[in-house]
């Protein structure tokens, strides 16, 4: 929970943000993936998206960025509905993908430029801005490569540099840890904590809960396309009725249980 | 191994055959039967004057045979995804390549036996090459290809790499030499043949198969062979090899505050995605071209506001580049607004274009007032071009 100082800090900062999925249905063509999906993700809150391959969860996070049509639901950013407003909507929204995906064209810095240049920076504040997260992430001195020089791991730093360096109030990050050194893991991870701090939204979805659970501390379980459950870890453990002997990992044998018997 | 090399040369055969259908389309077919049958004009023309055995007629008739040399590299068709699912196949691999190796010898061949032919009586009768000779020469240039593609496989193993340049510029030099006296033709064909049956016949040690170099030479192949298919037909497998060209940013705008998001990304592609960049220059230096060869002002201008409106027309698919790219489609970059954007870069390319050309003009034409006002009208066609016809278009096309 937010202290009393923290929760106006934020107010007064951001307004009244919120992350609303509201009845959400939606899919590939026609097929409906999730089905009467509801979320909300408030401003200092970082919600874990877990669930097994096909759950549903990149289906739903494709939805939030406006890349797929909702058959049915809303969803909307501190009351700015994406399928009425997609531009203001867009402004909120920052995202990290799965698979790093760069403009070939343009170099790092040239990246960070077109970043400044979408979300309307300020230049100065974001030039200072990125300076950091590229000392951080040991890339300041790869400022004029092309994305073709750079490893899978150097490429996803720079989804996660562009990603912060917008500066917005939600942002959706997948499978965020997969090709990243120990290094870049805890430097994300606290930039995770540092954004929730200032009360940024997070949605994360990710397998790796052991690294996920430092920065995040409320799941939503994605099960055949509904959200069957959304709590802590502990109150997962207890809704699957896990014995405290038990691995966390048994949730997703569950998890294959129901699928199966679907 | 051997049927999946089979299966690949199959599949291979028809795709190649697809393009090459789009290349020689007949409008293309009709250019080459004119062109063909001028050079032949020529040709005959030129043999009824020339004097007979010069002493450089045989060396030319020996570089010339051993061209085809130069023409085709090794076909493997290996793809990335084999890194992973034939790693094991090592010792087969000389199994796959020898299908691959025949396949390779193919478009040589053809080369070879049309250059042959058009060679013949200038090599006979000028040249005073005997026949039988002639015919030797040619099987040899036909082993030395074989050899080529022998060292090709070779280079594909863990093994010292041999250099392709020095290979072929020995082979370029043995056959510009060699028909000077016309014996030793005779022993250089014998000891190609000896050389390719050692190596035909000697078991092979198998060594380790360098999996990451075949990939990397094969994937320049392909894109060697669908840049040529590119120049007259939109190739769907061609992946664009962007170039940082530095040189190049002196023409971006040194400050963000004037430039939007689409105007930023299509700036860049048009300068670093070769696809784009040698459009421009190509049409530019084709501009150029035309009016040297017509040497009159009123024939340059008229030609040249042609190439402005070719070159127009075909960047205008730079709208939808960035379409498949999902970080566009996420950030907030207005792609609405794409089309005008694209339409404020490519009246300034226009202008690059009109100030190359008219340079050019003065380097090439007679320097007069009518080739100042033709400089004038050609800026006044880019200007109606970029700021009248391209939004009309743009409008149109609903992009």
């Amino acid at each position: 929970m937010l202290s009393y100082k923290k929760s106006k800090f934020i107010k007064r900062k951001t307004g009244i943000m919120v992350l609303k999925i509201d009845h959400l249905t939606g899919g590939y063509a026609g097929v409906p993936v999730v089905k009467d999906i509801n979320l909300e993700i408030k401003p200092g809150e970082a919600l874990g998206l877990i669930g097994l391959n096909g759950a549903g969860k990149s289906t739903t996070i494709k939805h939030i960025l406006g890349l797929l049509r909702p058959q049915k639901g809303k969803i909307s950013v501190n009351g700015i509905e994406l399928s009425s407003n997609p531009s203001a909507f867009k402004k909120q929204v920052s995202y990290i993908p799965e698979m790093p995906v760069l403009y070939p064209e343009l170099t790092l810095q040239e990246h960070l430029e077109l970043t400044i240049l979408s979300y309307n920076l300020n230049k100065k504040k974001a030039k200072k801005r990125a300076k950091e997260l590229l000392q951080q992430f040991r890339l300041d001195d790869k400022l004029d490569w092309l994305p073709i020089h750079f490893s899978k791991g150097m490429k996803q730093k720079v989804m996660i540099v562009t990603a912060f360096l917008a500066d917005t109030q939600l942002l959706v990050i997948d499978e965020p840890f997969t090709g990243l050194d120990p290094l870049a893991v805890a430097n994300l991870i606290a930039l995770i904590k540092q954004a929730v701090d200032n009360g940024k939204m997070i949605l994360m979805s990710t397998h790796i809960l052991a690294d996920a659970e430092q920065a995040i501390s409320n799941y939503a379980v994605l099960n055949n396309g509904t959200i069957e459950v959304v709590g802590s870890l502990q109150q997962l453990r207890e809704h699957y009725g896990l014995k405290a002997a038990d691995s966390f990992d048994k949730i997703y044998r569950i998890l294959n249980q129901e699928q199966q018997h679907a | 191994m051997r049927k999946l090399a089979k299966k690949r040369l199959k599949k291979n055969f028809q795709q190649s055959l697809k393009y090459l259908v789009l290349v020689f389309n007949d409008f293309f077919v009709l250019a080459l039967i004119f062109l063909f049958g001028a050079l032949m004009f020529w040709y005959a023309q030129s043999m009824k004057v020339m004097p007979e055995n010069l002493w450089f007629y045989r060396p030319i008739v020996g570089a010339l045979l051993s061209l085809p040399i130069f023409v085709g590299k090794l076909v493997t068709l290996i793809q990335p995804a084999d890194l992973q699912f034939l790693l094991p196949e090592d010792e087969n691999m000389l199994i796959y390549l020898a299908p691959m190796l025949k396949y390779s010898l193919l478009v040589p061949v053809i080369c070879l036996l049309f250059l042959a032919g058009i060679l013949f009586p200038f090599a006979t009768i000028k040249a005073l090459v005997p026949s039988l000779t002639y015919v030797i020469a040619v099987l040899a240039v036909l082993a030395a290809k074989i050899l080529q593609l022998k060292v090709m496989e070779y280079n594909l193993f863990f093994t010292r790499k041999v250099s392709l340049i020095t290979v072929n510029l020995l082979f370029l030099a043995i056959f510009t030499f060699a028909l000077i006296w016309p014996q030793t033709i005779y022993i250089i064909a014998i000891l190609l043949i000896i050389i390719l049956l050692f190596l035909l016949l000697k078991p092979q040690n198998v060594t380790l198969f360098d999996w990451r170099y075949a990939v990397k030479q094969e994937q320049n192949r392909k894109s060697q062979i669908y840049n040529v298919f590119s120049m007259f037909t939109d190739v769907k497998e061609k992946v664009p090899k962007i170039k940082r060209r530095k040189y190049l940013d002196f023409l971006l705008p040194k400050s963000l505050a004037k430039e939007n998001p689409n105007g930023f990304l299509y700036r860049r592609s048009l300068l670093r995605n070769p696809e784009n960049l040698n459009l421009l220059v190509r049409m530019t230096a084709f501009a150029v071209l035309i009016s040297w060869l017509v040497q009159n002002w009123l024939w340059a201008l008229g030609l040249s506001c042609l190439v402005v409106f070719l070159t127009v027309y075909q960047l205008l698919p730079m709208a939808s580049e960035f379409d498949d790219n999902i970080m566009y489609r996420i950030y907030p970059i207005e792609s609405a607004k794409r089309g005008q954007d694209l339409v404020m870069v490519l009246a300034l390319a226009l202008i690059m274009q009109w100030l190359i050309i008219s340079l050019f003009w003065l380097l090439i034409l007679p320097i007069n007032l009518q080739l100042f006002e033709a400089s004038g009208l050609l800026l006044i066609f880019s200007l109606l071009v970029g700021r009248l016809y391209l939004p009309i278009k743009i409008k149109q096309r609903k992009i």
